[in-house]
């Protein structure tokens, strides 16, 4: 299927489970849990351009959302700018961090690169523990405007919002996949120096990727603070995100657009499932305890082993 | 003699307090063949990355067609048409034979040329680069399927593939029965043919002495020796080097 098919077509899909779903749901929670598993599709598609295509891990997920999510705070204190000029502005605030992380740490690779992503988070959070603008260590409470712009919730409203930013992320994913920049983080993964000698401009794709990664963390960020109505880093900064953006992906499958989403929805579905039925603090041992078992037994992941199944049967 | 296609004088690349190379100076004509030797830890691998861009060099420049590429990028290196091959070979792992062609096709020949070249004709390219190191029926294979010496003839046909000017083969044949060997020399005297400047870094003495017209021989990160492949090896410095005293 050719590019501009897949944005047509997923845009179809997406704009038909919006109208379903708030034609056929009326009960709020729905609503509210979809969201979650939204904002971890974003969040797994963002990280596997890096994570995936490029081959660098990054932990700080959370600084990227986090950072956007700040940035909708001081929107909302200093204007009353609408929810997707907050989405925007988070972008471009996490893409400008992501733009200096890349170029600080462009000679890092493997674990050294990850460990500097880590310490990413720190220094940020502690930046905004100390920031008293936005409500330090104690949090900000953020009161949502009383009507949603759009007929329906508020949350129905936001819910609307990350189902486009889902759109959009997994159908840039896929056009990167498909095209010649794809190609090249492919090649930066597998061999950097093979890569540099084949003419491919490391240090520039590098940037792009870890520029367009944070960018798409960030603008799923933007929404929180209304979405929770009370923002403290504790929560914003958790390693919960870092942790689910890399799981979600390494589940699914890395090296394909499908992966991350397939991750986030299997992973996302069960946390809110446990968290209604049984208890908010299983989720992370749930992620640890699938993690494992899928480096055992599907190291490609879901996508992985569906492509395995396939080239076994043909042969 | 022909118009020299890179000119290297005065290089020098120390590694702390270790010096690699010293003060190197050499000539590289148009379409020569040219082998570099030189025992283990001589220097041949350094200088090849200082020339290639992996490495910078403290000392020295580098003249490549008449330009100076002293700090250039690697890739901007390969895109003027300085291409190597890898001493391991280092395939692109999780990409298909066709798509390790593909990528110095997109990213250096149609930067080069400015434009895009159509799918089509990358495709086409793609298959005779493949037809040409005898690879064509394994366009779809991953490299891990590839035995060694077609291993080393997808390193080959990657630098190729970028279309240079001139070419550093790094160990092209290291570990190679004869019989693969000679498939490997069929290929560099083909390419040689075809216009393309090659330089061998080899330690296989056979090959090096039936493909190069001219033999440069490092030893210590000095050069020793330099002209006819016959004189060269005679010269009483190689021959304390590889002999002993």
């Amino acid at each position: 299927m050719g590019t501009g098919k897949f944005w047509a077509l997923s845009f179809g899909v997406s704009l038909a489970l919006l109208v379903l779903t708030r034609w056929l749901i009326t009960n709020e929670y729905y609503f509210f849990a979809a969201y979650q598993v939204l904002q971890f599709i974003v969040l797994a598609t963002a990280w596997n351009i890096l994570g995936g295509y490029t081959g660098y891990t990054n932990f700080g997920t959370g600084a990227f959302f986090a950072v956007g999510a700040y940035s909708a705070v001081v929107l909302h204190k200093l204007s009353s700018a609408p929810v997707p000029v907050m989405m925007l502005v988070g972008g471009v605030m996490s893409g400008i961090i992501g733009f200096g992380m890349g170029y600080l740490t462009l000679r890092l690779r493997g674990v050294f690169f990850a460990i500097a992503t880590l310490a990413l988070a720190i220094v940020a959070q502690t930046l905004i523990v100390n920031w008293d603008y936005v409500g330090g260590s104690r949090g900000i409470y953020v009161i949502r405007p009383q009507y949603a712009p759009i007929s329906g919730s508020y949350i129905q409203y936001l819910y609307s919002l990350m189902l486009a930013l889902t759109w959009i992320s997994v159908a840039t994913a896929r056009t990167i996949e498909r095209s010649t920049l794809g190609l090249g983080f492919n090649a930066i993964r597998d061999d950097e120096q093979a890569a540099e000698a084949a003419g491919v401009p490391t240090l520039r794709l590098k940037l792009i990727s870890t520029t367009l990664s944070g960018a798409l963390m960030g603008m799923a960020g933007a929404p929180l603070p209304y979405y929770v109505t009370y923002l403290d880093p504790a929560s914003s900064f958790n390693l919960s995100y870092a942790v689910n953006s890399v799981a979600m992906p390494l589940i699914g499958g890395m090296t394909s657009w499908v992966g991350p989403v397939i991750g986030a929805v299997l992973l996302g579905t069960i946390q809110q499932l446990a968290t209604v039925t049984i208890s908010s603090a299983l989720n992370l041992l749930i992620v640890g305890v699938l993690l494992i078992v899928f480096v055992v037994i599907a190291p490609n992941g879901i996508v992985g082993l569906v492509r395995g199944w396939k080239r076994a049967r043909y042969r | 003699m022909a118009a020299s296609i890179i000119e290297v004088s005065g290089l020098g690349k120390r590694f702390g307090g270790f010096v690699a190379l010293d003060n190197i100076n050499m000539t590289v004509a148009a379409g020569e063949r040219l082998g570099l030797i030189g025992p283990n830890g001589s220097g041949k691998s350094t200088l090849v990355n200082c020339l290639s861009g992996m490495l910078h060099h403290d000392s020295g420049n580098i003249l490549f067609e008449g330009r100076p590429i002293d700090g250039m990028p690697a890739y901007r290196r390969t895109r003027l048409g300085l291409a190597r091959s890898f001493q391991l070979p280092k395939p692109f792992r999780s990409l298909n034979i066709v798509d390790n062609l593909r990528i110095p096709l997109l990213y250096a020949v149609n930067a080069r040329h400015g434009a895009q070249i159509s799918a089509a004709a990358i495709n086409e390219r793609c298959r005779a680069l493949l037809a040409d190191v005898g690879l064509a029926d394994k366009a779809l294979y991953l490299p891990r399927d590839l035995t060694q010496v077609e291993m080393r003839k997808l390193e080959l046909a990657r630098a190729v593939a970028s279309a240079p000017r001139l070419l550093f083969a790094d160990e092209a044949m290291a570990g190679l029965s004869p019989s693969e060997v000679e498939e490997i020399l069929v290929v560099l005297f083909r390419l040689n043919e075809a216009g393309i400047t090659i330089v061998l870094i080899e330690h296989i003495m056979r090959a090096v002495m039936s493909f190069s017209t001219r033999l440069v021989v490092l030893v210590a990160g000095q050069k020793v020796a330099d002209g006819a492949p016959q004189e060269a090896i005679r010269n009483p410095e190689v021959e304390r080097a590889y002999l002993g005293e």
